[in-house]
């Protein structure tokens, strides 16, 4: 169809060259300091190859971060897919043209704000002496609690505020996706006398599995950047109880000793396995 | 059948109130005195101040924070836009056996692990000098700014319909007026929704910054954060105003945003 041109190569050659470069270079890097032995503000440095990796897995508080950052993935992708698909379908089914448009625009609102601003937001209203979220609790019993501080619900509570800011968005994409259904089935459904929830349950969502894997696939690389969130509210505590694996690599390569190789190689973990699984989860997704 | 509708709207409403409530309240808070905010029971009505508003816009740091989030963001804004721009028209228009692959080696940047990146650059950018420069900030950010504009640009290019870039060819055009004269003005609504998407995304960033910034080059996210950390006495009223100036860059494009989800939503078949 289209004669020869040049436009492919010359639009695609330098941003591919310039990407691979800018990824490339950090992550080879990334795997030479994880076998060295540096440490920040110290020139000497040694290979000590796998040690660190072998370190690890003795390592108590790294295999806790492990473990936090495996429920809080579980935790916010579950539920902020159920808050997606429970709000989107009850916006689909009872909610006027406007009242959808005003919705839309008020459930994006939160997905804008910087990471920082939202675990601000959040972290005056958990206060346990100020907080407007916990005052009704103040009021009623009379006493402050503090949720933040405590080892059963920090995790919970920080998780709360990464929903508020993707659960709602993630609604009005399913909204979005349920109006480009075609009407007929639905149509079909009402005639039969089928109830609001049935139709979803057995019709639209159903029809909408791939984009709802792909959102839930969107969710999992971006539960993996809570970083942010955490480093404000409650800065991996209290103890370890909020402490992912980026939050402990940054404690021990920056606050604590400046080991930036021990840190690294954490990181290199969490990239090949992250790659390793999101590549096969993709792959999966797109056949 | 009533009843649902009754409770449905009723949960709609709820949400839509915790949605935003938090923000209003914090912007409110931004407007009173510590007495007011620290009080037992919450105040809805009190004499506003703009105390916390001019402390925070007076403050050096804040100052310089923004107009390093406001170059370090608009540097790299223009760069993705100016190589991620081409190289999606390129996948959307040209397809050939490489663009599966290049398509999903800019998706896979995504999932880098952002301390994975911030270390080992953060050793580079201190063994070249430039650490805790703006030009080490804006060359990492623009890795993100390019993979985030390619691929959303991609859906874009590809909803502009090929007759009228057909027609372009009949009229005598090249390849390249083609692309910069009819691809370009046609996609131009939901490029910007693109566009925008890539700024709020760095706008809001904050590890890279906290590792790769100690004094000169900080963005405002991590003033922000640092203005917590004053001793016992929270200064609550001014960081309420920080996080309200913060917040309202991304603010502005809700309406681009809300614009561009539609749009790339709506046109599937």
């Amino acid at each position: 169809m289209l004669s020869k041109t040049s436009l492919p190569k010359v639009f695609t050659i330098p941003t591919m060259g310039i990407l691979l470069v800018l990824s490339m270079v950090p992550t080879i890097f990334a795997v030479i300091i994880a076998l060295q032995n540096r440490v920040l503000g110290q020139p000497e440095m040694d290979f000590v190859w796998l040690s660190n990796f072998i370190d690890l897995f003795s390592d108590r508080r790294f295999l806790n971060a492990v473990w936090v950052s495996v429920k809080w993935e579980f935790v916010t992708v579950i539920a902020t897919m159920t808050v997606a698909i429970v709000l989107g379908v009850l916006m689909f089914q009872y909610a006027s043209p406007r009242m959808r448009n005003f919705y839309c625009l008020l459930f994006i609102v939160p997905v804008l704000l910087p990471r920082v601003s939202a675990a601000f937001v959040w972290k005056f209203a958990f206060h346990p002496l100020y907080g407007i979220v916990t005052y009704p609790i103040r009021a009623i019993t009379g006493k402050p609690v503090d949720l933040l501080g405590n080892a059963n619900a920090a995790l919970y509570v920080v998780a709360t505020v990464d929903v508020w800011q993707w659960g709602l968005l993630f609604a009005v994409i399913v909204l979005k996706l349920l109006e480009t259904l075609p009407p007929q089935p639905l149509e079909a459904a009402q005639l039969d006398h089928a109830k609001g929830w049935q139709i979803h349950y057995f019709i639209t969502l159903p029809m909408l599995r791939a984009p709802l894997i792909s959102l839930t696939f969107v969710k999992m690389i971006e539960s993996l950047r809570s970083f942010d969130l955490i480093y404000v509210m409650t800065r991996g505590g209290p103890g370890v109880a909020t402490e992912t694996l980026d939050m402990y690599a940054f404690s021990q390569g920056f606050i604590e000793a400046g080991k930036v190789s021990y840190a690294s190689s954490m990181a290199v973990l969490m990239m090949v396995a992250t790659v390793v699984i999101f590549t096969i989860l993709w792959k999966r997704v797109q056949s | 059948m009533k009843l649902d509708r009754i409770l449905g709207n009723l949960v709609l409403a709820i949400f839509g109130f915790i949605a935003l409530f938090p923000l209003v309240w914090t912007a409110l808070n931004a407007f009173k005195k510590n007495v007011d905010i620290i009080s037992k029971v919450p105040k809805f009505f009190f004499t506003p101040t703009l105390e916390n508003v001019t402390y925070v816009l007076g403050r050096h740091s804040v100052m310089a924070g923004l107009t390093n989030s406001i170059i370090a963001c608009g540097t790299s804004v223009l760069v993705g836009v100016v190589l991620g721009l081409p190289l999606a028209y390129a996948i959307a228009r040209y397809p050939n056996k490489w663009s599966a692959d290049i398509q999903f080696f800019v998706l896979s940047i995504r999932f880098l692990p952002p301390v994975a990146v911030a270390i080992p650059l953060m050793v580079i950018w201190l063994q070249i000098g430039l650490y805790d420069s703006l030009v080490a900030l804006i060359v990492t950010y623009s890795l993100i700014t390019i993979s985030v504009t390619v691929w959303l640009s991609i859906p874009a290019f590809q909803r502009v319909p090929k007759e009228v870039e057909e027609a372009g060819f009949v009229d005598g055009y090249g390849a390249y007026a083609v692309f910069w004269k009819v691809a370009l003005p046609v996609a131009l609504r939901s490029l910007v929704g693109a566009i925008a998407f890539s700024f709020v995304l760095i706008w809001n960033e904050f590890l890279m910054a906290l590792m790769l910034s100690s004094t000169n080059a900080k963005t405002l996210p991590i003033v922000a954060s640092e203005l917590s950390q004053q001793g016992m006495n929270v200064p609550w009223g001014i960081l309420n105003a920080s996080v309200v100036l913060l917040s309202l860059p991304p603010l502005l494009f809700l309406g681009v945003l809300s614009g561009f989800l539609s749009s790339a939503f709506t046109r599937r078949t």
